[in-house]
């Protein structure tokens, strides 16, 4: 036999061998897979009466139960802790931290596996752990961004205030954590740092953060971030990522004080996306005024032509057909004339009901 | 001159034999990186904080837009699992471009579909006429558009482009399900990285005798036909292995037509979808990379891979072969358009890696494979050929490409076990064996058709794939989903 056909022999049985063996691994994992699916299942409805006794609170054979269950129930109650508030909550973490599995959980965050970091931060938040605050705000500078982004859900769900600030920190940090998930854990933390972010709006950490505390503002319907919000949508100097979370902020606290404020962003010759959030702003207020300069914004637009005064006469005319009865018929006057306005009218009169957004509206 | 031939068919079955083990050991390690980075995206499951992106009213909107051409045997499904999305902000655009079945009318019946003023928010160009546009009254986030057709699905995402109101756009094709988290799942990455990221993409799944009730998938269900169990092997070691290896290295030049997720401003910035390509969604990823990245902007496409959409695929030869040929002849047409990009370091791992492979082993291959067959059969007829040797060899490479087939059945089983009958296992695993002998030369006939089209500059046609619809459950789907997880 020549060394080629030997090679080729050699190389081929090398490579059968492994296909069969990763044949067999495939056979006894499916067989172990059901297998331990259907024990897990088993045990899973054993112990899930055992965690509903312990939450009532007053069967103390069912918490000794716990203490000494299988692994499973680890998993069991990891999966219903994010769906319990309150009381409940307390009570289930607590069974995690008797078992070892909120100190194992720490221990993690410090693991060689971003996954194993992250993992643990959202077994601590989930757990509404506050003792590990300080562990968890460190890992807001993680060499992992998935790391770091876990790390923010979980301060936002452990409900520690003091995290306030080190989350507003982190908008602006050279490993730094984008503003969708510092929002939301600004917002799950609730209106215990209202006062944090009333104080990032008035001297803020970063622009950033100045923006992000603006929006939050907004949708707490904080009235007594007003005053500040109207002086940042007003200022001309200010960034203009700021200016146009002020003025949508202000749109959301819906008091009439703002419409002012609002009628000169609309008009302002600047960012077509500044005043369009001018229009929206002014529609979810509309008042009379509000509804007068939206109508008188609407009608003046048709003078311009580019892209930018479209997108600006099709949001006042928008806000016109969501601000109610009296917005639309001003809207109506316009909706049979022909060119970009009549267009405009039309489309906004008829394109008015999105059910389905107008509910994640009113749930934010 | 017989010495001189047989230099030449000798050196020829040589190289060509090299081609093809060069070929499967990069499959081999496209399989085993993707097998990697799927295990340690399954380490994070759970924790991804997907609650958190649903409860959140900072989540971006997303407007899904969804072509339709003759597609009455699945539009429904599709609408019900898009519409059903555990998502907080969506709009569904439907394009009906010049159906000539009752695609229209099932919407129109569906969700009581009334005549509104569109608002167009872009202007990217559109050939075909649009005749209406029409809303749902059923209080579901729907518009569909009616235009005509010019026989181009990139003309129709662009009219619905022109429409979407929000800053993500989804692209879905009308007969593929999502599953319930597959919004969230792939917007994450853009809440995650927002300054980087352009584009997201999931999982493709062939969904051929899948059992589904309102277009939600109960039970993923191997076909009886041969060709679509092989073409799940294939997807599988493409779509799913493949894609995540490209997307490890930022190099991901594909995001599948039938579910990817985009930045608007981003798409509207490139003109759109390119009207005269064949493979429109990698033009899509290639024209962004080329426009951002040659601009100095960051450009990042994400590959989620358990996210997944589910999708009819061919079950015949003759559809089969006509969809490789489009997707050849689109692969040619978008490498000659980019061809300043490739090899180019300007454009990282996409320039020096991704393009170049493509060019070698996509395009190229059925070229070899087929010259390469060619030369074998000559060597046999002129007597030049040892029986021995070529046998020998042959086995290599037939081993080679057994042991890559059998890793990718053995990733799916150990990581998201789709397939829970054992029959269906087994059936998976013949598959993959079955690819490598026929189906690979059949495949690479049909590429080399499609290569050969666009090398004549033949016309563009985009060939609708004939729907046979999806397997729904019986009646009472939760007594079947009870007896199918019990059985």
């Amino acid at each position: 036999m020549s060394g080629l056909s030997l090679a080729a022999v050699v190389a081929t049985a090398v490579l059968t061998g492994a296909t069969l063996l990763l044949l067999a691994a495939v056979t006894v994992e499916h067989a172990r897979r059901g297998r331990r699916q259907a024990r897990d299942a088993a045990r899973r409805a054993e112990l899930t009466p055992l965690v509903y006794a312990a939450l009532d609170g007053d069967d103390e054979d069912a918490q000794a139960g716990l203490e000494h269950a299988p692994a499973v129930l680890d998993d069991l109650v990891l999966d219903l802790l994010p769906q319990l508030r309150g009381a409940d909550r307390v009570a289930l973490g607590g069974v995690l931290v008797r078992r070892g599995v909120v100190a194992r959980a720490a221990a993690d965050l410090s693991a060689r596996a971003p996954w194993r970091r992250g993992r643990a931060a959202a077994l601590l938040g989930n757990a509404a752990d506050t003792a590990h605050t300080a562990a968890l705000t460190a890992l807001l500078t993680d060499r992992s961004a998935a790391v770091r982004c876990a790390a923010a859900r979980a301060l936002g769900k452990a409900g520690d205030p003091e995290a306030a600030l080190p989350l507003l920190r982190a908008l602006s940090r050279s490993r730094r954590v984008p503003a969708g998930v510092i929002g939301m854990a600004l917002l799950d933390l609730g209106t215990p740092v209202l006062p944090a972010l009333r104080a990032a709006l008035a001297a803020p950490p970063s622009a950033a953060a100045q923006a992000l505390a603006a929006d939050l503002l907004g949708l707490h319907g904080d009235l007594e971030a007003a005053g500040p919000l109207l002086a940042r949508a007003a200022g001309r100097v200010q960034p203009l990522t700021v200016r146009r979370s002020a003025v949508t902020a202000l749109g959301r606290l819906g008091s009439p004080a703002a419409t002012p404020v609002l009628a000169t962003v609309l008009a302002e010759p600047g960012s077509p996306a500044l005043r369009r959030a001018a229009a929206e702003a002014l529609g979810r207020i509309g008042d009379d005024a509000a509804l007068a300069v939206l109508a008188t914004a609407f009608t003046d637009s048709s003078a311009g032509s580019s892209s930018g005064d479209a997108a600006v006469r099709a949001d006042c005319a928008d806000a016109l057909a969501g601000a109610g009865e009296e917005g639309r018929e001003l809207l109506a006057a316009s909706a049979w004339s022909s060119g970009p306005l009549g267009e405009a009218a039309r489309a906004a009169l008829s394109n008015r009901a999105r059910p389905r957004e107008a509910r994640a509206r009113t749930a934010a | 001159m017989r010495e001189f031939l047989a230099d030449v068919v000798t050196t020829m079955n040589w190289g060509v034999l090299g081609y093809v083990l060069v070929l499967d050991a990069s499959m081999l390690v496209l399989v085993v990186v993707g097998a990697r980075t799927v295990a340690t995206t399954l380490h994070w499951s759970g924790a991804e904080g997907l609650d958190r992106v649903f409860a959140s009213p900072l989540t971006p909107g997303i407007s899904v837009l969804v072509p339709a051409h003759d597609e009455e045997a699945g539009v429904l499904d599709t609408l019900a699992a898009v519409l059903a999305q555990r998502y907080p902000l969506l709009e569904v655009v439907l394009v009906d471009d010049g159906s000539t079945d009752r695609t229209f009318d099932l919407v129109a019946e569906r969700y009581g579909l009334t005549p509104v003023t569109p608002r167009w928010r872009a202007d990217t160009p559109v050939e075909g006429e649009v005749l209406s546009v029409h809303r749902a009254t059923t209080g579901d986030p729907l518009t569909v558009v009616r235009k005509t057709s010019v026989k181009r699905r990139s003309d129709a995402l662009n009219a619905a482009l022109n429409l979407a109101r929000h800053p993500l756009v989804c692209m879905v094709d009308a007969d593929s399900l999502l599953e319930p988290d597959a919004l969230l799942k792939v917007a994450r990455p853009f809440i995650e990285d927002p300054d980087s990221v352009v584009g997201t993409g999931g999982v493709i799944r062939t969904a051929n005798a899948a059992v589904t009730d309102r277009g939600a998938v109960l039970e993923p269900r191997l076909s009886r036909r041969w060709l679509v169990r092989i073409q799940a092997v294939e997807y599988l070691r493409s779509f799913l292995l493949g894609r995540t290896t490209w997307a490890g290295a930022d190099a991901l030049l594909i995001i599948s037509g039938a579910f990817g997720l985009f930045r608007r401003d981003a798409v509207v910035e490139v003109g759109g979808l390119d009207p005269r390509s064949l493979a429109e969604d990698a033009e899509l990823v290639v024209s962004l990379r080329e426009h951002l990245q040659g601009a100095g902007r960051p450009c990042r496409m994400v590959f989620v891979p358990e996210t997944v959409c589910w999708t009819e695929v061919p079950e015949t030869w003759s559809v089969l072969g006509r969809q490789r040929q489009r997707w050849s002849h689109g692969l040619a047409q978008l490498l000659w358009k980019h061809r300043r990009m490739v090899g180019n370091p300007r454009f990282g791992a996409v320039g020096l890696l991704a393009l170049p492979f493509f060019l070698v082993f996509e395009l190229l291959g059925p070229v070899v494979e087929v010259v390469g067959l060619a030369s074998v059969v000559v060597a046999a007829a002129l007597g030049m050929l040892d029986p021995g040797t070529a046998s020998l060899v042959a086995g290599v490479a037939l081993a080679l490409g057994l042991l890559v087939s059998t890793s990718v059945v053995a990733v799916e089983e150990f990581t998201f076990h789709r397939y829970r009958s054992g029959r269906d296992l087994t059936a998976l695993l013949l598959a993959g064996a079955l690819e490598n002998v026929g189906y690979r030369q059949v495949h690479a006939w049909y590429r080399l058709r499609g290569l050969l089209a666009a090398l004549a500059r033949r016309e563009p046609v985009w060939t609708a794939m004939p729907r046979t619809g999806f397997t729904t459950a019986d009646p009472a789907p939760a007594e079947a989903w009870e007896a199918i997880r019990t059985s």
